[in-house]
């Protein structure tokens, strides 16, 4: 029967070889579960060869997490289904899904509550129909790319505009259940089970039990998705959340949602400066509380999307934006009254004015249409960038984006963001720079023109690496290490903090089964060297 | 050129949600909008203004809270708004719509061009457009997608029709009904959100305009809802998913399925 789940890669297979990292692996088999016994069944039919296990979501990843490099492809977007819900004693709802389930699906049924909830149990249809009756509720971590699955996003600790205020998923995953390679399940409901020190133990319902030594490194003080969450006295749910397909295959997970603020307004502000942005960010970070995100885009984003809106058709419904703007600032304001919200408009108007802005220079969306198309909006640059690199791989199949995903703490921003540009300039390349500026947590897009160039960005981004870490920066803030960011968290946390993680994961993938080559190499019984 | 715009206040949504134990609807507490179609006239309307100068005036009969959405027209580039709100104008049909809209109008003569959504996309009816052109004794044009050009007497401009499209030129004062691809409207900025807030806003009831009680309102509504009802869809999608031979399997169930309903025998 699991001959029948586990089946031979062949050609019809060929998309789930890749992830949005643009990269390209190899595998022999592929299964797509139906459920956590599926998913017992393939694990306990594959470790007899401890064959390598690439687990896969929606394949959004850009670091190269769900592609696999040898073995078996786990890929869960069948398990798409939303299992349950529950309220708690100070009415706030939790949902329970299927790890196959998308951000942007769930997205639309929390808002119509709509739920398929037949099957449910009766203190489930309770809880749904209190939510009902409910003010509106919000599931608060939004990457960009909203067609990302909930597995996915537990797996590499997402995180979205709105983390600025919110934080990234962590916070929200209140209970998750976990499948190990050697069959046991754990179910880890926060606030549960927790570390004394770095010493964790963990009762699989099987009933074993699993004493872990944490690894002894300690975390960046910034927004961070790079290697194991480990600190001492740590929630065990932690260890999980953020484990980049590694250390076991989730099945399923609750989340935690929010009460909808009463008023959402977007505010872009254009700049004719990038040091006039920085500026502004600094100043509305000092002065404003309200604030649920800060997002940044550069001149050389805009410019591309400009071009692009030239070309297409889809890009046509983009406002147009004005050609002396070389830089945009997005602020989203989240308060519980207009007023408030016009007090917000009236103070950022003033610090505009202060850091060389102007107000006439900005769009405001109090309505759903115009945050659409604002979203659209953030969603088209990194869109517009992919297509004008894959224009350029059908001449030099050799590169791809380089892109960074690294934070510093506040009071290096300006100072990052002058490394940046300085080497940008010394090389000569393209690039073009966005991304969650309130964090200090901007990507840096490196788009080489040639194969010469590619290498020379490479260089340039493992220099960036080494100076994020020096002042005390994450070398991922939120797309995950995967495989293409793996010798920068060596950079970041030095061999013995990644041996340490290896003796973690073979505490609960002995035979190293699970993602091979992400986050580091590892010895495994299945497939050698990774 | 004085222009004005009429916009009609919509639910934000008209996907209906039912209760899982009341089976009622659920009142999702979201703000109405601006008809999305109106939004386009909104900014057709400044774009005009901004071409040949003048002024652009946002009208509206609706509920007090319809003020909302005319300030926020007024943050988009409409100069002034009116608001004709009265418990007498409930319960109106499209004749008694555009009757009051008309008086409305009639107040701020002379008027050069009227600009209408194509239609609500809750009444649905693609009425009122034409009805108060009817009204008010002046040519209209529907389902405009582009204005080719205009000056102080004369309007040319492109409709689409379901095979093809007409350059019609039409002498003003004229109403035009657009759709969506007439423009792309902008986006407010701060400033504008700042100023609408204390922009030129006036309310008027019946009174005020002088109506006749007989023609607006309920009373005024020759139309009666006999009946309303969900139209039976006439065409399903259904996935089939699966393995290839059980994908078969539900194909063949599904063709059995028709030709028994459509009585057809093999
Ligand atoms: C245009 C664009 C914008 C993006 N913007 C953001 C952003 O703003 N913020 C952000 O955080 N990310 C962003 N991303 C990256 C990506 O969307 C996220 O990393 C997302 O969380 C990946 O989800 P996925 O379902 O696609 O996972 P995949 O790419 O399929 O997998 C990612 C990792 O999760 C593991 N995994 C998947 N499912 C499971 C499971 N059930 N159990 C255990 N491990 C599992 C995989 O093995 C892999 O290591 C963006 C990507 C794109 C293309
Ligand atoms: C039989 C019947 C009974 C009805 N009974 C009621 C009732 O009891 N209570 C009730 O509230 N409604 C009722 N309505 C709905 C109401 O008559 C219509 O919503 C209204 O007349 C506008 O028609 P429409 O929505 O089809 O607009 P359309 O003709 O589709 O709208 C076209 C354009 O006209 C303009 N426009 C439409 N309405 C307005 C407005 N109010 N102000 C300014 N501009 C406008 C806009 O530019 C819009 O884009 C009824 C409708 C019908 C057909």
């Amino acid at each position: 029967m699991s001959q029948s789940l586990i089946r031979p890669m062949t050609e019809e297979y060929e998309e789930f070889l890749r992830d949005e990292s643009r990269t390209s692996g190899k595998a022999e088999s592929i299964s797509f579960p139906n459920g956590e016994n599926d998913i017992k069944k393939i694990v306990d039919e594959l470790r007899r060869e401890a064959v390598p296990i690439t687990l896969q979501g929606a394949r959004t990843g850009l670091a190269a997490g769900a592609v696999p490099s040898q073995g078996h492809i786990m890929n869960m977007s069948r398990m798409d289904r939303v299992t349950g819900m529950r309220k708690d004693q100070q009415n706030q709802f939790y949902i329970r899904v299927q790890p196959g389930v998308i951000l942007s699906q769930l997205r639309k049924k929390i808002e119509l509550k709509s739920f398929e909830h037949k099957g449910w149990s009766q203190e489930c249809q309770k809880a749904y129909a209190d939510f009902c009756d409910a003010p509106e509720q919000f599931f608060s971590p939004d990457p960009t790319e909203a067609s990302a699955t909930l597995g996915g996003m537990v797996a590499c600790n997402a995180s979205g505009a709105r983390s600025y205020r919110y934080g990234s998923i962590r916070p929200y995953v209140t209970s998750l259940r976990v499948v190990l390679t050697g069959g046991e399940v754990l179910e880890i409901r926060r606030g549960e089970i927790k570390a004394k020190g770095r010493d964790l133990t963990l009762v699989t319902e099987q009933r074993d039990s699993l004493k872990i030594s944490l690894p002894r490194y300690q975390m960046p003080d910034t927004k961070n998705a790079s290697g194991y969450y480990v600190e001492d006295n740590m929630d065990a749910i932690d260890l999980f959340i953020g484990s980049d397909g590694t250390l076991g295959i989730i099945s399923e997970i609750e989340i935690r949602l929010l009460k909808m603020p009463s008023v959402v307004w977007g505010v872009t502000c254009f700049f004719q400066q990038e040091q006039a942005v920085l500026d502004y960010v600094a100043e509305i970070r000092r002065s404003l509380t309200e604030i649920a995100s800060m997002e940044y885009f550069d001149g050389d984003a805009l410019e591309i999307l400009r071009q692009q809106k030239k070309k297409g058709h889809t890009f046509a419904q983009l406002p147009d934006i004005d050609e002396k703007m070389q830089a945009a600032a997005y602020l989203e304001l989240h308060v519980g009254t207009e007023e408030e919200a016009l007090d917000h408009l009236e103070k950022i108007e003033a610090i505009m004015d202060k850091t060389g802005g102007d107000a006439q220079h900005t769009w405001v969306a109090r309505v759903d249409v115009d945050r659409d198309r604002l979203l659209f909006f953030r969603h088209a640059i990194p869109e517009s960038v992919n297509m004008l690199i894959d224009e350029r791989k059908k001449q030099f199949p050799g590169i791809t984006k380089l892109g960074t995903d690294m934070a510093v703490p506040d009071k290096h921003l300006h100072r990052i963001v002058s490394t940046y540009r300085a080497s940008l300039k010394r090389q000569g390349l393209q690039s073009a720079v966005w991304g969650h500026i309130g964090d200090n947590h901007l990507h840096v897009n490196l788009l080489p023109r040639n194969e010469k160039e590619y290498e020379t960005g490479k260089k340039i981004y493992a220099e960036w690496a080494k100076e994020v870490t020096a002042l005390g920066g994450a070398v991922s803030a939120e797309h995950g290490v995967g495989k293409l960011k793996a010798h920068f968290l060596q950079v970041m946390y030095g061999e013995q903090a990644i041996e340490e993680m290896r003796e973690l994961k073979k505490q609960f993938d002995p035979d190293g089964m699970l993602g091979q080559g992400n986050l580091f190499a590892f010895q495994s019984k299945g497939g050698g060297n990774s | 050129m004085r222009i004005v715009v009429c916009i009609k206040q919509v639910p934000s949504t008209n996907k209906v949600q039912l209760h899982p134990e009341t089976n009622t609807i659920i009142r999702d507490g979201r703000q109405s909008v601006t008809n999305p179609f109106d939004t386009y006239a909104i900014e057709e309307a400044v774009r005009v203004k901004e071409a040949v100068g003048g002024e652009v005036i946002a009208l509206s009969m609706g509920i007090p809270e319809t003020e909302r959405l005319l300030r926020d027209a007024e943050s988009r580039g409409v100069d002034r708004a009116v608001l004709l709100s009265d418990r007498n104008f409930a319960g109106a049909d499209t004749l008694a719509t555009s009757y009051t809209l008309s008086l409305g109008i009639r107040e701020l003569f002379p008027v050069d061009l009227i600009l209408c959504g194509k239609m609500a996309v809750d009444g649905d009816t693609a009425q009122i457009g034409p009805e108060l052109a009817e009204q008010l004794g002046i040519p209209h044009v529907t389902d405009v997608s582009e204005i080719d050009s205009i000056t102080e007497t004369a309007i040319e401009c492109k409709k689409e029709t379901d095979h093809g499209y007409q350059h019609l030129k039409v002498k003003l004062p004229a109403l035009l009904t657009v759709i969506k691809d007439i423009n792309m409207p902008r986006m407010p900025s701060i400033k504008g959100v700042l100023d609408s807030q204390t922009a030129p806003f006036e309310r008027k009831d019946a009174e005020k305009l002088d109506a006749d009680f007989q023609r607006i309102g309920l009373t005024g509504s020759p139309t009666q809802v006999v009946k309303t009802f969900i139209p039976e869809r006439m065409s399903e999608a259904v996935e089939i998913v699966g393995e290839a031979e059980e994908q078969a399997k539900k194909a063949r169930n599904i063709i059995n399925e028709v030709l028994k309903d459509g009585g057809v025998e093999y």
